[in-house]
């Protein structure tokens, strides 16, 4: 299908980007990679009239890394590039798992950190061809009144699928969000709204510039899992990312936590304090943490694959499971961080 | 509005004058001519429109021609320059691992740039390289062996 008319700009500089696109409040979009975007703009399910085209800004090219100050990664850097790095690989496998984790190599190699992060949230009824989309009215994503995946909601349920947000919530990321008047860094969370119409907060003239995620503690671990029918095609029917520290003896739990996505609006995060405060065995641990996931959980029925029932159980058994692999990796990993 | 980019395509320059709203698989087949990548899904899922840019796979039916200023293209057409036929495409014939022939170029150059950066790849890695690229004829194991038997060719 060909793409429907629109301008590109070029910025040179991150200012002059937040400019334009201030300057023409939600009539430009930000083109990064490209997979998301155009795929909608093929569907004719967005309708900008310009693309401001950021992959000339060298500043957003960058991986930086240093023992104490961590790794900051350019919102422009690609996912393969972030999975091939080495400061990556030594210091944030989990990280990796999760670039490696969308797609295929393709994808892999043109999808961004920053893209991934902002792409839109999907549904059966709403990331469909024009033709197709005929048949139905249009629905709360469209701008319409309805949703038919939730029969009778007051509200859009488009489901937030990003593979390296879960990841970066348990890394206890942030993001540098750059806009007209200036950076701000915020958590990785305070980047989604919950709306499945429009999941992140960011304004007209704001776009992520890079992520920023602190140095791993010794041993720690992390693990991202992905369930789909079809790898290298599918969005995740569920993504878990868990994230642990060991103390330094025995084998007791200094921090945990859990993020799921594809089962949301937007990406779930489950801190461990609570839990961790009640004390307990590790296994007790770790399976309370699964209930909280369970819990948060709200697969619907606007993906092909698995039923909603079968994701929402498989929830308790992949947090089990990533959880589990965590601990392997943080005490192979000793020390190291 | 037009721009004029210049595009590297398999060791040859070419200037080009193109809208913002061109995909890079659209002028490849259409101003070039270089119909040999193919237009799947056009919609990034099914690989048939992979090339080589910048020695990395990429999907041409996703990515806008415009952004492509000074890039270097390899097509399928670019495997065989001078008609003598690349050892994967050669491997592709002895293992009968082309059948409709329309995923044939996208996996062929997703097996090149696996075979220059792993020149002794596994099964796995094989599988992987590939995994983005779909063949509705479903001959997969064919294609698996035909690439395994041309790294051997390649780097013994």
């Amino acid at each position: 299908m060909k793409l429907p008319k629109f301008d590109l700009v070029e910025p040179g500089s991150i200012k002059e980007c937040c400019k334009l696109l201030s300057k023409q409040r939600g009539r430009a979009k930000v083109i990064a990679g490209g997979t998301d975007l155009l795929t909608a703009l093929k569907n004719r399910l967005k309708s900008p009239a310009t693309l401001v085209d950021i992959a000339g800004i060298s500043a957003l090219n960058r991986i930086r890394f240093t023992k104490k100050g961590g790794l900051k990664v350019g919102a422009m850097v690609t996912l393969r590039h972030l999975a091939a790095h080495a400061a990556v690989r030594e210091n944030y496998p989990l990280l990796a798992q999760a670039a490696l984790a969308v797609g295929d190599a393709q994808l892999q190699a043109m999808g961004t950190v920053g893209g991934n992060l902002c792409q839109d949230t999907c549904c059966l009824y709403y990331s469909r061809q024009p033709m197709w989309r005929q048949s139905l009215d249009p629905c709360y994503k469209l701008g319409g009144g309805v949703c038919h995946a939730v029969k009778g909601s007051k509200n859009c349920w488009a489901t937030y699928c990003g593979d390296l947000a879960p990841a970066l919530l348990v890394l206890q990321a942030s993001l540098n969000i750059s806009g007209p008047k200036g950076d701000r860094v915020i958590p990785v969370n305070g980047l989604f709204s919950g709306d499945g119409k429009k999941p992140q907060k960011l304004t007209a003239g704001q776009l992520v510039t890079e992520i920023q995620v602190p140095p791993p503690p010794p041993r720690s671990g992390g693990v991202y899992l992905k369930m789909r029918v079809r790898k290298t095609i599918d969005y995740p029917l569920l993504g878990v990312a868990a994230a642990l520290t060991l103390s330094p003896k025995g084998k007791t739990f200094k921090n945990i936590s859990v993020a799921l996505t594809g089962v949301e609006k937007g990406p779930v995060f489950i801190g461990g304090q609570e839990v961790l405060a009640q004390s307990g065995s590790t296994s007790e641990i770790i399976e309370k943490m699964s209930e909280n996931a369970y819990k948060n959980a709200h697969p619907i029925n606007n993906t092909y694959g698995y039923s909603p029932k079968y994701r929402r159980e498989m929830v308790k058994v992949y947090v089990k499971s990533a959880a589990q692999q965590s601990i392997e990796m943080a005490e192979s990993r000793g020390g190291k961080g | 509005m037009k721009k004029t980019i210049n595009l590297q395509v398999n060791g040859d320059s070419y200037e080009l004058s193109v809208s913002p709203n061109q995909t890079l698989l659209d002028v490849l087949r259409e101003e070039l001519s270089l119909t040999g990548t193919k237009k799947g899904c056009d919609a990034g899922s099914c690989g048939a429109c992979t090339v080589i840019m910048d020695g990395v796979p990429i999907l041409s039916c996703m990515t806008l021609a415009i952004r492509c200023h000074n890039k270097k293209i390899t097509t399928i057409e670019g495997l065989a320059p001078e008609g003598k036929l690349h050892p994967l495409q050669e491997a592709a014939i002895e293992h009968n691992a082309v059948q409709c022939g329309y995923c044939t170029p996208g996996w062929l150059l997703s097996a090149k740039v696996l075979l220059e950066n792993k020149p002794k790849p596994t099964a796995q890695e094989v599988k992987e390289s590939i995994a983005g690229n779909l063949c509705r004829c479903t001959g997969y194991k064919k294609i698996e062996q035909a690439i395994l038997a041309a790294a051997e060719k390649i780097s013994p």
